[in-house]
């Protein structure tokens, strides 16, 4: 079942391949169809899954390059299954919102589809060769999505994306390697890794393999200061790319983190904890500063990433930071840092669908040539305020649940960094509340007199982004539920 | 029941928020009985006191319970409410967004109602900063209006930054004892001191206490009705509220009493000089607000969360009643300067409604405000003689500025810069239908403001007693001669000034006089110190950033050409490997000082098409079972799209 929900949007791929180019709508609807399958497949194993037992469930494995101890071999945990289906849903809604195609709308789709495979394959790996396939053909759909149906210098910043994640992805890889020979007998099956702690103990050189993970990781997250691809590939992505970006190429670095250091190399992680904490902090507090002196809305929501970036990786590092002791704590962090990663990739994916709502009326991202719109497009309105506060961590909405989750946990390891850490949520609040009253209050300029609302497709597609936003805020149990065993099992070392 | 509290408001709000437009009824009906049945379900908890749950995983719950002073909260809150909002749907029926506003102050009930029951520190901070949320959009109600959205921002940003405070002391609480409930605070160690600091900033932020206080300067861009609530018992209340619930537990640390009592001071004796020399009507009630607080800080300080809840409620009552007075007479005049308004005791019963709420305030008795204001000089000189003295001396001045601020805006005297006809027409005007729903609005304040001379009855304050949790601090004559002295001393001064014609400028040089009423200059100070630095920080981050990006791209490079070779020596897997890498590696790098060519990104794009192409193939064959040839021909592809992407530029 899993391994259909990785590879049916290639079926859809085929399939649009077959339509005819000049029917644009029909297209994007087979297309949308067979990006919800995914999802459709990602609800089943929810429903399947155990939430008293913290392993892989729902395991596929096939032999592979057994010489080489290579499997193909697919599962879900607590950390994974909520990403796989949030991905899952963001891929449809990025597929739906309404985009300039450019005339191409079967490579659009395709890219897309051939993404959505990746990425869903990328949660469910449970084999590191696997994974480190999907992490680095990921790069390869999102330099389309960039390069043809972007704006602007689209291609240069295409090209920097590229070739600076897949630098990460080149230091990830040896960092593999480094494991991988670690093991005995070899093997990238994650769960055997993950039984042997090939590296436990072994200073040096896990201390070697764990600074590959995070460069590799840390470019993809991005932490700061791996993180100045981010604003340019951003800025020039058409919208719908720009979600996926955020909402889950993102992802893939700091479930990185989690998947493969926290739980395979729990000592080297130990040791380097303090520096990775140090980091979630300083992207939280400087991607806030940076963000807040921004004028152009896609270059502020990128910058806000790498600030919710920031307490994922600082809740990641409070759940590795300590042996043995306070458990229950580190369980919560790490928890926290799950929902932060769905409830960020909602949150943020609908940012920039509005933020490409805002471009396709007006063709600016320049929030100074904005104002005023609260009073000509009302639901425009309550969605991007609903983004917005969900994003500054409003109590109610998805967010918050994240952030409380992660600063709670985070104190009981590293005092100082949450105390540092909370003023981020302070500056978010500054830096969304001016975004607000630059392009929503005030005075609406003369030229947006005319300014339409949001369509009908527009509502739809961004509805269960912010439904779910608003109910993983109120009563987030099923979510909690899914993630609470496998967080305590990782964090215990089972 | 606990949740019936949150719950009926929040229904209402919806129902008047999805109504349609035009339904001028479900404006009044919906709300009326939302908050009538909130009352009734109010008065039913506080009786039974009930509590609840809702789970949000097997380590976290919030926990709701409706006990303490929150018996007597949950009531007060759906009272002065009732009244604000009839007041809102008379004065504000001709905003086109009446709608909007009536459903907002409802559904600020259900947040606040919500804070009153918390019952651990996640259900707090969760209603604490939605009744913020609620705040900021109330205040921006008029946010077409130049100024307004930064006002209310500013509010926002000013309270969250006291969130924060209270983010640390759930974190705390829960490292302490595995527990957000207030019920394991005892249990917290040295937290626990950690824990009280976090509640007292948070409250200092929320019940505008220094330095925090210029918010609710702000806050007054919010209409009329909004201010009414959110000083009395929403927003502004909730910080006290918290104080008073809580202290009880931080009664162990040496620290605690005599830092919240010196905060409250400090507040009291610098709002009391800011409302005496202020020349706007909203802005004497705003600073008044900050200094009544201040007292209820005193209180708590010193002990006595008896007497900090009674003049909690004492406050509530005539502080509404006196924001929905100032709004009338603010319509009638046209303006909210005190230089121009003298209404002449018109609208009557506004003006007597007015003078009453001002005489509570000035703690004439036998009002509610003077019983808590005694209450809080005798436990306040029981602890330490010199708050006591500092209490009285802030007492003297909300005399002065109760009088002062009744004087000129209800008073007798012909304003000296009396203009138009049409102005003096207004103030005669018979009371209109709009007025006297205002009115009617006022007189069921006025009617609690009365009620609350029950704290000079021993019901009343053994009501306070039993539920704040320590006994009424009596005050022997020794505190209440001076405390009548000090009234009788404000009052009279004001009236002096007045027959003197200096009550308005009180004899100052107007640049002196509007920096200090602008409280002292803290805004002034705050931008200077804390939000200029910190945009100027964030520009010049920016700025950094921007460089940073280019001069990334370089260093991407250079990284790549050199895991270009790694990537080799994987394929050969030998020294030989690395050597050829390097080499590799260091003629791309000096290749590659041509990212910007043209022909180079053009190359890449080939080349990483033809990549996807070969992987995209590949995935099809998957479905034939060639699975070994497919990782191969894909590892193959990856090792292509590298060395194209990255070599393949010249």
């Amino acid at each position: 079942m899993l391994t259909l929900a990785v590879f049916v949007p290639l079926v859809g791929v085929v399939v649009c391949a077959l339509l005819p180019r000049d029917r644009p709508t029909t297209i994007k609807a087979v297309a949308c169809a067979f990006a919800a399958l995914p999802l459709l497949l990602t609800v089943v194993a929810w429903a399947r899954f155990d939430t008293g037992q913290g392993g892989f469930q729902l395991v596929e494995s096939a032999r592979w390059i057994p010489t080489l101890g290579v499997t193909y071999s697919l599962g879900v945990d607590g950390v994974s299954l909520p990403l796989a289906a949030m991905t899952a849903l963001l891929f449809v809604a990025a597929l739906a919102y309404p985009a300039d195609l450019r005339g191409r709308p079967k490579q659009y789709v395709a890219a897309f589809l051939f993404l959505e495979t990746v990425s869903v394959g990328l949660f469910l790996a449970l084999d590191l060769f696997l994974f480190y396939v999907f992490f680095d053909l990921s790069l390869v759909g999102m330099y389309f999505l960039i390069g043809i149906w972007g704006h602007g210098d689209a291609r240069r910043s295409a090209l920097k994306f590229f070739i600076y994640t897949l630098a990460g992805s080149l230091v990830m890889l040896l960092a593999i390697l480094g494991l991988y020979l670690a093991t005995s007998p070899r093997t990238f099956d994650m769960a055997e890794i993950i039984r042997q702690q090939p590296l436990a103990g072994n200073g040096l050189r896990g201390g070697l393999v764990f600074l590959g993970f995070l460069i590799g990781f840390g470019i993809k997250t991005p932490i700061v200061p791996f993180h100045t691809w981010l604003p340019p590939a951003h800025v020039d992505a058409p919208a719908p790319a720009s979600t996926i970006l955020a909402g889950v190429l993102l992802k893939m670095g700091v479930y990185g983190f989690i998947r493969i250091p926290l739980a395979m190399l729990p000592d080297a992680f130990r040791t380097w904890a303090p520096l990775l904490a140090a980091l979630g902090v300083l992207s939280i507090i400087y991607g806030s500063l940076v963000a807040l002196a921004q004028t152009n809305l896609k270059r502020l929501i990128a910058y806000t990433s790498v600030n919710h970036m920031g307490y994922a990786i600082l809740g990641i590092a409070a759940a590795g930071g300590l042996a043995g002791r306070g458990a229950e704590a580190r369980s919560l962090a790490l928890t926290g840092a799950t929902v932060e990663m769905v409830a960020h990739g909602l949150i943020t994916g609908a940012l920039f669908l509005l933020a490409g709502s805002v471009w396709s009326r007006s063709g600016t991202y320049e929030m100074g040539e904005l104002g005023g719109l609260s009073s000509r497009a009302k639901t425009f309105t309550a969605a991007v305020i609903v983004a917005a506060f969900a994003s500054l961590g409003l109590p109610g909405l998805a967010g918050f649940v994240a952030e409380f989750h992660i600063f709670a946990g985070t104190f009981s390891v590293y005092p100082i960094a949450a105390a540092i850490g909370v003023l981020g949520l302070v500056l978010t609040a500054a830096v969304f509340l001016r975004m607000l009253s630059q392009v929503l209050f005030g005075a609406l300029p003369e030229r947006w007199a005319s300014w339409p609302d949001l369509t009908t497709v527009e509502r739809v597609t961004l509805a269960p982004l912010l439904a779910l936003v608003v109910v993983i805020g109120i009563v987030p149990a099923g979510l909690l539920d899914v993630i609470d065993r496998t967080a305590k099992a990782i964090v215990t070392g089972r | 029941m606990a949740w019936a509290l949150v719950l009926l408001p929040l229904l209402a709000a919806g129902i008047v928020g999805l109504a349609g437009e035009g339904r001028r009824r479900v404006l009044w009906l919906i709300p009326m009985a939302g908050l009538g049945a909130t009352l009734v379900v109010a008065a039913r908890a506080a009786a039974v006191q009930p509590a609840a749950t809702l789970r949000w995983s097997a380590a976290i719950r919030l926990q709701l319970a409706v006990t303490g002073f929150g018996r007597v909260m949950v009531v007060l809150v759906p009272v002065v409410a009732l009244a604000v909002v009839v007041y809102a749907l008379a004065s504000e029926a001709a905003d086109p967004r009446l709608r909007r506003l009536v459903s907002l102050l409802v559904g600020f009930v259900a947040a606040m109602e919500l804070l009153v029951v918390a019952g651990d520190f996640l259900t707090l901070l969760l209603a604490w900063e939605l009744v913020g949320a609620c705040s900021w959009a109330l205040i921006g109600h008029r946010s077409g209006e130049p100024g307004v959205a930064a006002a209310a921002n500013q509010a926002f940003v000013a309270t969250r930054a006291g969130d924060v405070g209270l983010y640390l002391a759930a974190a705390a609480a829960f490292a302490a004892s595995g527990s957000f409930a207030f019920a394991d605070l005892p249990a917290a160690g040295w937290r626990l001191d950690v824990i009280a600091a976090g509640v007292l900033l948070a409250a200092a932020a929320k019940s505008a206490q220094l330095p925090f206080s210029p918010w609710l300067f702000s806050a007054m861009a919010g209409p009329t009705p909004v201010s009414a609530l959110l000083h009395s018992a929403t927003m502004v209340a909730a910080g006290a509220y918290a104080l008073v619930r809580l202290a009880p537990a931080f009664s162990g640390l040496g620290w605690f009493g005599p830092t919240v009592a010196a905060l409250g001071l400090a507040t009291a004796l610098a709002g009391g000089v800011v409302a005496s020399l202020q020349g706007d009507l909203k802005r004497v009630l705003a600073a008044s607000t900050s200094a009544q607080y201040g007292l209820m800080l005193v209180a708590v300080g010193a002990g006595s969360t008896t007497a900090a809840s009674a003049h909690l409620v004492a406050h509530a009552a005539f502080k509404s009643l006196l924001v929905l007075g100032a709004g009338v007479a603010i319509h009638a005049a046209g303006s909210g300067d005190l230089g121009r308004l003298r209404m002449r005791r018109q609208p009557r019963w506004a003006a007597a409604l007015f003078g009453l709420g001002a005489l509570a305030l000035a703690a004439v008795p036998p009002t509610g405000g003077a019983a808590s204001k005694e209450a809080i000089v005798a436990a306040a000189s029981d602890r330490w003689a010199i708050v006591g003295f500092g209490v009285l001396v802030a007492g003297a001045l909300s005399a002065f500025y109760a009088s002062r601020v009744y004087l000129l805006a209800f008073g007798r005297t012909a304003p000296p810069d009396r203009r138009t006809g049409v102005e003096d027409e207004n103030r005669r005007a018979p009371p209109n239908r709009r007025t006297r729903a205002e009115i009617a609005a006022m007189a069921v304040l006025g009617g609690a403001t009365l009620a609350t001379s029950a704290l000079w009855l021993p019901a009343g304050r053994r009501l306070l007693e039993r539920n704040a949790g320590d006994p009424w601090p009596e005050a022997g004559a020794f505190a209440l001669v001076p405390a009548l002295a000090t009234v009788l001393l404000g009052v009279g001064a004001a009236w002096l000034l007045d027959r003197r014609g200096h009550l308005l400028d009180l004899r100052l040089s107007p640049g002196w006089r509007v920096d200090a009423a602008d409280w002292l200059a803290l805004p002034r100070a705050t931008k200077g110190l804390v939000v200029d630095p910190v945009l100027g920080l964030a520009r010049f981050l920016a700025r950094v950033d921007d460089r940073v990006v280019d001069a990334g791209v370089l260093a991407t490079a250079r990284v790549a050409a050199a895991l270009s070779g790694a990537l080799s020596w994987w394929g050969e897997r030998g020294v030989d490997g690395i050597v050829h890498g390097v080499a590799g590696g260091t003629l791309v790098l000096s290749r590659f000082s041509r990212t910007a060519d043209e022909r180079g990104v053009d190359a890449a794009v080939e080349g990483v098409a033809g990549g996807v192409g070969v992987a995209g193939r590949q995935s099809r064959r998957l479905q034939t079972g060639l699975t070994h040839q497919y990782f191969l021909i894909v590892a193959a592809g990856v090792v292509a799209v590298v060395a194209v992407a990255v070599l393949g530029r010249s």
